[in-house]
């Protein structure tokens, strides 16, 4: 009784071991998925958002790129290299066109092709309501092209994948 | 043993539901009348395994995964010539009757070859201007099943 006793104590250490070591560190996939999850945070607004607020996220959206971020998109227009500086700018420019804003991410596939670069391909949704009252929802997959940096993940290159050809 | 059952039904649904027959909502007005805004429905995966979509057959497309799929219309297949005139389908020069279009479409569109390995999809509301609806034409191979009804 006391052998199985000290058994189970044993397995329970094990796994509460094992759950402290996935949480203290995590793995490179999971460092990558947290960095979409804070542009998805940060992007995304509250009808409630202050000034202040919406000031530092503006400036948080750019600490998530490398300068320059290329974007691909089959809007010929859109595409280009953009330091941190303009990517800030635009997000900005962009969120004040609306009342509220939701940046959703589903489907993250993340694979490392070479050392110190991940590859992500997702599908992300923009939910939202322009101030004239008009309702926005977008779709688009994404190829989000990664490096590492002073231990941190950076957005080097993001492709907007045309889905639907006209 | 009633545990085990219950192990079993759960693994069961969790599979049926989860690969086979994905329930989805609707969301948007892209397809209707025939799939009205907030509908639900199931996506069944194994629709097109031996058969490939044919004229007039609704299908998903899927984006990144099979969480997010467009409901869309099979118009054209690969090979065949696309065009709208004045809101009218043609398929390789010859009208094509389109009973599921209710709502007045005024769309032009010049003719295009539908690509190897591509279907071409659009959806059954039009009366938005052409530029507001996504359509076009989408690897097979991104058509993952079509909704049960």
């Amino acid at each position: 009784m006391v052998k199985i006793k000290y058994l189970l104590a044993g397995v329970l250490m094990v796994i509460i071991g094992i759950v402290l070591a996935t949480i203290v560190f995590p793995s490179e996939e999971k460092r990558v998925k947290k960095r979409f999850h804070l542009l998805s945070e940060w992007v995304s607004k509250s009808p409630e958002e202050g000034s202040l607020t919406m000031l530092q996220k503006m400036k948080d959206i750019g600490t998530l790129f490398l300068e320059p971020c290329e974007l691909k998109s089959p809007n010929e227009s859109l595409s280009g290299n953009y330091t941190r500086q303009e990517i800030s700018a635009y997000a900005g420019s962009a969120r004040s066109h609306f009342s509220h804003l939701h940046l959703k991410l589903y489907d993250l596939h993340v694979a490392f092709p070479e050392k110190e670069v991940a590859k992500v391909n997702l599908t992300a949704r923009l939910i939202g309501k322009s101030k004239a009252g008009e309702r926005v929802d977008e779709i688009r997959e994404l190829d989000c092209l990664l490096k590492k940096m002073d231990r941190k993940w950076f957005f080097s290159q993001i492709e907007v994948i045309e889905i639907l050809k006209k | 043993m009633f545990l085990i059952r219950v192990f079993l039904v759960s693994l069961f649904a969790y599979l049926f539901f989860g690969f086979l027959c994905i329930p989805f909502t609707i969301q948007g007005i892209s397809m209707e009348p025939t799939y009205p805004d907030g509908g639900v429905n199931f996506c069944w995966r194994l629709r097109y395994l031996f058969s490939e979509p044919k004229r007039h057959e609704v299908v998903a497309v899927r984006f990144a995964g099979s969480r997010v799929m467009l409901l869309k219309r099979v118009v054209a297949r690969e090979g065949e010539q696309v065009e709208f005139r004045a809101g009218r389908l043609y398929v390789n020069g010859k009208e094509i009757e389109e009973p599921y279009v209710r709502f007045p479409c005024n769309w032009n569109l010049p003719t295009r070859r539908v690509e190897k390995d591509c279907v071409y999809v659009v959806g059954d509301n039009r009366s938005m201007p052409i530029e507001g609806h996504h359509f076009g034409q989408t690897s097979r191979v991104r058509i993952i099943g079509a909704p049960l009804w």
